[in-house]
Order: C-alpha cells, then sequence, then structure tokens
C-alpha cells in the first residue's frame, strides 16, 4: 500500500530525482540507453562464487479483482505433492484459525510479498525484507547449526555453496506462521533453499520443505524473482496498522 | 527478557557450543588465554576507514536522555507539556507497549538488547534485536530525499569526517519517543550521530537532536557502548496486544 502511494505521489509531480525510489544504484550494467541491462552475467566475488546483491521482487502473476498480485499465486507449488500425514492433518484443521496479525511469515513466503534485499559481509548473507522491516541473517562462517534452539520465527539458517548455487538450511523453526497456501508445519521443520542467479536480472529460489510429522515426503516451492534497480525498500511498520484487529472476523 | 530465557537455560545445562550465543566469532583478536581482547587497535576496511561492524550494547541505560545534559534538554513549551504528560500516565502509550519501534536512539540504547552493524561499500545496516527491524545508512553521497513519507527510522545519510563516522537522518515520524522518560520530537526533527570505535571493543556515539518544534536549540548526548563479542542477535518478533489489557493508567 506504501508503495503505491509514494508512486501516485510521483505522478502527480514530486520530482523523481528526489525519491530514494528512483535513485540509479551504482555498479548495475547499463545498455546504451542507460537502462539497466538486466540480462547481462550475474556478478561475481573475489572467490569466483556469484554474488547475489541486489533488490529482488518476485515475477508478477495477472492482477486480482482489486489490482492486486494474489500472494499464493506467485509461488509454484505442485499440490499431489504436498502429502499430509494424519498429524499434519489435524494441523491443518487448526491452522484455520491462524490470525497473523503483523507477525512474520515463514521464509518460504517472506520472499513472496514484497521486495527484499541480499547483501553480504563477512560471513553473513543478510535478507532486509521490505515487509515488516524485518532482517534475516544467513551464516557461511562454517558454524553448525545450533542444537536445540529457542524456537524462533525465521529459524537459524546457515549456507554454503554448491558450484553456482547458494544452499541454505534452516532449522529451529516455532510452529506458527504457516508455509505457502495456508498450510500448516511443527517444530520439525528444515528447509533447504537453493538460490540460483542465472545473469544480472533474474534469481530463482527453490524451497524443499522437509518436516515428517506433518508430511509424508518433502515437497517443493519455486520462485522467480526479477532485480528491481534503482529503487530502494521502503519502511513498513505493519503494528501501525493494528486498528484493524478488532473488525476482524474469525480467528482468535 | 528473551534473552534472559536462552542464559537461563544454559545453567540448567545445554551445552553452550551449540548455541550461537556462546560462539567464537571468527575475525576477533584474542588474547593467550582465548578472551577476545577488547583494547586492541579497532579493525579498518579497504579504505582505511575504522570498521564500526559488531555487535554492540549500550555500557548502561539512558532511560532519561534528555536529562543527562546539564539542566536538561531546551524543551519548547510544546514538548514539555506532551513530555509532562506522558510521565503523568507512567509512559503508558510508549510506542513499543503496541510494538511499534522505539526508534533512534532509544532502540540502541536498552541493554542488554545489542544490535549489529555491518559497514559495506555504499550502506552501512544496523541490525536491531528489538523487534528485529533493520536500518540502511547510505554512504554512497545520495541526496537527503526531499519531503519524503515521514518514517519511523526516517532516511539516513553517512560520510566520515576523519576517524569519525557522522550520520545525518531526517524524514522522521512525529510518534517515537526520544528516551523512555516521554521526550518528544516533531516531524522537523534533525538528528546526527557520531559514531567513533577508539579500540575494538568500545564505541561512542554522540546524538545531536535539532529540531526547532521540540527543543529551543541543539542538544547533544554522548553514549558508550561496548562490543558484545562471540555472541548472537537473538528472535525477538513483537507479539501484539497480548500486553495491553494488563497496562494500567487507561
Amino acid at each position: 500500500m506504501t508503495r503505491h502511494l509514494s508512486v501516485l505521489l510521483t505522478a502527480f509531480g514530486a520530482t523523481t530525482a528526489a525519491q530514494w525510489l528512483n535513485y540509479p544504484a551504482p555498479g548495475v550494467p547499463r545498455l546504451a540507453d542507460g537502462k539497466p541491462n538486466l540480462s547481462a552475467g550475474a556478478p561475481r566475488g573475489p572467490d569466483g562464487k556469484p554474488e547475489l546483491d541486489g533488490i529482488w521482487f518476485i515475477d508478477e502473476t495477472p492482477l486480482g479483482a482489486y489490482g492486486e498480485r494474489p500472494v499464493a499465486l506467485r509461488s509454484e507449488i505442485r499440490p499431489e505433492e504436498v502429502i499430509l500425514t494424519p498429524e499434519g492433518e489435524a494441523l491443518q484443521q487448526q491452522l484455520k484459525n491462524y490470525s497473523p496479525v503483523c507477525l512474520p511469515a515463514n521464509i518460504s513466503g517472506l520472499a513472496a510479498a514484497q521486495p527484499f534485499k541480499i547483501f553480504s559481509n563477512r560471513g553473513t548473507v543478510v535478507i532486509l525484507y521490505e515487509v515488516q522491516t524485518i532482517y534475516r541473517q544467513i551464516f557461511v562462517d562454517g558454524r553448525p547449526l545450533p542444537k536445540d534452539p529457542n524456537p524462533a520465527w525465521l529459524g537459524y539458517s546457515v549456507g554454503k555453496w554448491d558450484g553456482d548455487t547458494f544452499v541454505v538450511e534452516t532449522a529451529g523453526f516455532n510452529d506458527r506462521a504457516p508455509v505457502p497456501g495456508g498450510r500448516p508445519h511443527s517444530d520439525a521443520l528444515r528447509i533447504i533453499e537453493r538460490f540460483r542467479r542465472p545473469d544480472f536480472g533474474h534469481l530463482q529460489i527453490e524451497y524443499t520443505i522437509d518436516d515428517p510429522k506433518v508430511y509424508v515426503k518433502p515437497w517443493m516451492i519455486k520462485q522467480s524473482l526479477h532485480l528491481t534497480p534503482d529503487t530502494e525498500l521502503l519502511e513498513y511498520i505493519c503494528n501501525e496498522n493494528e486498528k484493524d484487529l478488532k473488525h476482524m472476523v474469525g480467528g482468535r | 527478557m528473551t534473552r534472559h530465557i536462552p542464559v537461563l537455560l544454559m545453567a540448567l545445562g545445554t551445552t553452550a557450543g551449540a548455541q550461537w550465543l556462546n560462539y567464537p566469532a571468527p575475525g576477533i583478536p584474542r588474547l593467550p588465554d582465548g578472551k577476545p581482547n577488547l583494547a586492541a587497535p579497532p579493525p579498518r576496511t579497504a579504505d582505511g576507514k575504522p570498521d564500526l561492524s559488531g555487535i554492540w550494547a549500550a555500557a548502561e541505560r539512558h532511560h532519561q536522555l534528555a536529562m543527562e545534559v546539564p539542566g536538561g534538554a531546551p524543551f519548547t513549551e510544546w514538548s514539555r507539556t506532551i513530555r509532562e504528560a506522558r510521565l503523568k500516565n507512567e509512559g503508558r502509550d510508549i510506542p513499543t507497549s503496541r510494538c511499534l519501534p522505539s526508534g533512534i536512539p532509544p532502540d540502541m540504547l536498552r541493554p542488554p538488547a545489542p544490535f549489529r552493524i555491518i559497514q559495506t561499500a555504499g550502506m552501512t545496516a544496523i541490525l536491531l534485536e528489538e523487534f528485529n527491524n533493520w536500518r540502511q545508512i547510505f554512504t554512497d553521497e545520495r541526496p537527503l530525499p526531499i519531503d519524503p513519507e515521514p518514517a519511523w527510522f526516517g532516511y539516513s545519510m553517512g560520510r566520515w569526517e576523519g576517524g569519525t563516522f557522522v550520520v545525518e537522518t531526517a524524514g522522521f515520524n512525529d510518534k517515537t519517543w526520544l528516551d523512555g522518560a516521554g521526550t518528544p520530537h516533531s516531524e522537523e526533527l534533525r538528528l546526527t550521530e557520531r559514531f567513533k570505535r577508539p579500540d575494538f571493543g568500545h564505541m561512542e556515539v554522540e546524538y545531536t537532536f535539532n529540531d526547532p518544534k521540540a527543543f529551543t536549540r541543539p542538544w547533544s548526548v554522548a553514549v558508550k557502548f561496548n562490543l558484545q563479542a562471540d555472541t548472537e542477535l537473538l528472535d525477538s518478533h513483537c507479539e501484539n496486544e497480548q500486553d495491553l489489557k494488563h497496562l494500567v493508567n487507561k
């Protein structure tokens, strides 16, 4: 909503150069007309691995009735592969009452909402999410995943490179935020993410959802994203809109 | 509160090595006994500037930041009235009571809750433990936006003056409190932060508040921070309205 507002203000005549939403970022390869060359090769770091740095946004899907792009459609899931265990069936029933009220989504849904920025520094890959202005750290310094950690909304993430693919393993989730499609998980959830940047302007993320308590076998979510150069993340403080809670039906 | 829980669990026998709260971070100079050498020189980035990167926590609480200047901050009548009203109802409406950000600088002044600075070329990020919110400070010489959407964390630009990282922030909304005692500010606030890292384990930040609606003149306070070596930020997403019904002074 905030992003749409700013676009509207710009249309009404605010000078675009004064807005970081239209700031030409350094380090972006450009075409002769100055536009970003999104099919240039992916940038590589001193170690020869692709750099995932940039602001990414999930590819567009057809507009819904109100001009919104339904989040559930942005993630590619093959429903026939998602088979609940009996415990999973029970959790799915309970989830009908789940009300997120400004709490974080699972990491497999966070990238499908608003844009996010990836940057890296000294053994850490950081994701700054526009949604809720929250971040996530992925440690690539060789540390092991913590054993029996305090369950966390975004879990605990460690990453390593497998060729040109950045492979992230995350565990230690709390059992609350559903995975995409409003599907349940338990605290036994482990997610493997595979990030690939085939060229400068595109990112693919594959998630393997592995939760033997809830699903008969692991299943996959795929997301295709594009670089959004020359812009910046907006602030998004969700609890500011908490005034809606008393009007909400269902749940709670 | 969250930070206290894991410490308690460890005391009950969890192996410390399995917790990132006690993970020996790479890149920290060490004494012969393996403890971090906090008096070592500060690290530097490739361009020779001090590298502020690290996990930091204020050395002490600064609940009444505005009273740390001699005689108190130079309140205008507008800000004095608001502050007194907030004190009178015991700070009930402080933004954090509704899971809203406490804003700059109180979000950095809540020990033991730490924050991480990550200094990269063109942008320095601050990852707050409080509500796991982030803040970006751009160092690519872009201008501050003109008339931006007012924001909880404002819009921040940084530059180096010798060994001092100077950050200018504008474009704040007027909803945050500058301290726990209800010191208000307006959307006109311009905040200047001067970060210095005299040695590996210590950082000082001088905050200067310039807001003609709230203060008759700019005022400054310096705060000391200690490096939090070999630990990690905790998950601390704030769950709204759990406490509201228990708050007093409705």
